[in-house]
């Protein structure tokens, strides 16, 4: 890779707690092959993510929470319309649904991985999400139909 | 030496204490996070919060680690192939805001390596037969992998 001039973009973004954790341990393993640029909605911001990964801080929101989403699906048309990534990727919630819709609009590659904790049905906000992804993934392969949810591995 | 741990955002006295108990009648050597919490253990070493330089060290030096129904801790235990025995919090007894640590055990007790307890008895139980709890076998690492490889290339067509 070191004559590789420049690696393409990724935009991950996630909620806060159990969705960063994974979307980051998937992310650690893609930074070698992509800059990654991250989005999460505010406040906890670790030093890791500080010091060595550029995040953008955007507004949580819920499903249910129709409001709140114009000022959080601004911000996300603003980073992507800033960096431009090849793709997105998002583990949840409904922030990242959000960033899956506008980033399909936009012609950017789409991808969903659903968090590990939902195992007895796809998450409300991975529904969402679903209607608009290239690529939809559940880390339980009792979920995959094999066709439009897909079982590929997890991260746990 | 046992670690227990329960994350940073609320106390969890029941687990702490049920794990002090014990650990004094079988003189368990062993370290507690407690968070905020009201009961100190009498038995365990114990720090409210700690750096996760601190936090690591402590997981690595123990055989076992028991911790709330988190997700933070059980992916450090399993990627440090510790066997972790997770435990929820209760919204009935105010340690939560809700019961979804109830619902995480649904999916954290089908991963190899993590045993789970809703109750004293249970937790006793699996701590009177913690040198059979097994750590998650490397194969796990391959199922992360095969993920992220799909994602790559999902991403390049």
């Amino acid at each position: 890779m070191s004559d590789t001039p420049k690696l393409p973009k990724l935009l991950a973004i996630s909620s806060p707690g159990g969705h960063w954790i994974q979307l980051t341990r998937l992310s650690a393993e893609l930074e070698a092959r992509y800059q990654v640029v991250y989005a999460m909605p505010a406040a906890l911001f670790t030093e890791r993510s500080r010091s060595e990964r550029k995040v953008y801080s955007v507004m949580d929101v819920s499903a249910d929470d129709k409001w709140r989403l114009i000022p959080c699906a601004l911000q996300v048309l603003y980073i992507l319309l800033k960096e431009r990534p090849k793709a997105v990727l998002s583990t949840g919630a409904a922030p990242g649904a959000v960033a899956i819709w506008l980033g399909s609009f936009l012609g950017i590659r789409t991808i969903w991985v659903d968090s590990i904790a939902n195992v007895k049905q796809i998450s409300r906000a991975g529904k969402l999400a679903k209607k608009r992804a290239d690529v939809f993934l559940t880390q339980w392969e009792h979920l995959s139909n094999d066709q439009d949810i897909l079982f590929k591995g997890a991260v746990l | 030496m046992i670690f227990v741990a329960v994350g940073t955002q609320f106390a969890f006295d029941r687990l702490i204490r049920y794990v002090d108990e014990w650990a004094t009648q079988h003189a368990v050597a062993g370290i507690a996070q407690i968070a905020g919490g009201e009961y100190l253990p009498q038995h365990l070493q114990w720090e409210r919060f700690m750096t996760t330089a601190i936090f690591n060290q402590h997981l690595q030096a123990a055989e076992l680690i028991i911790s709330h129904a988190g997700m933070g801790n059980i992916i450090t235990a399993l990627e440090s192939r510790k066997p972790i025995i997770v435990m929820n919090r209760q919204h009935a007894l105010g340690e939560h805001r809700n019961d979804h640590q109830l619902d995480g055990l649904d999916w954290m007790g089908k991963l190899p390596g993590v045993y789970t307890a809703t109750t004293q008895a249970e937790l006793v139980a699996l701590l009177e037969r913690r040198h059979e709890l097994q750590a998650a076998p490397l194969a796990a690492d391959s199922r992360r992998q095969a993920l992220v490889d799909f994602i790559d290339q999902a991403i390049r067509t």
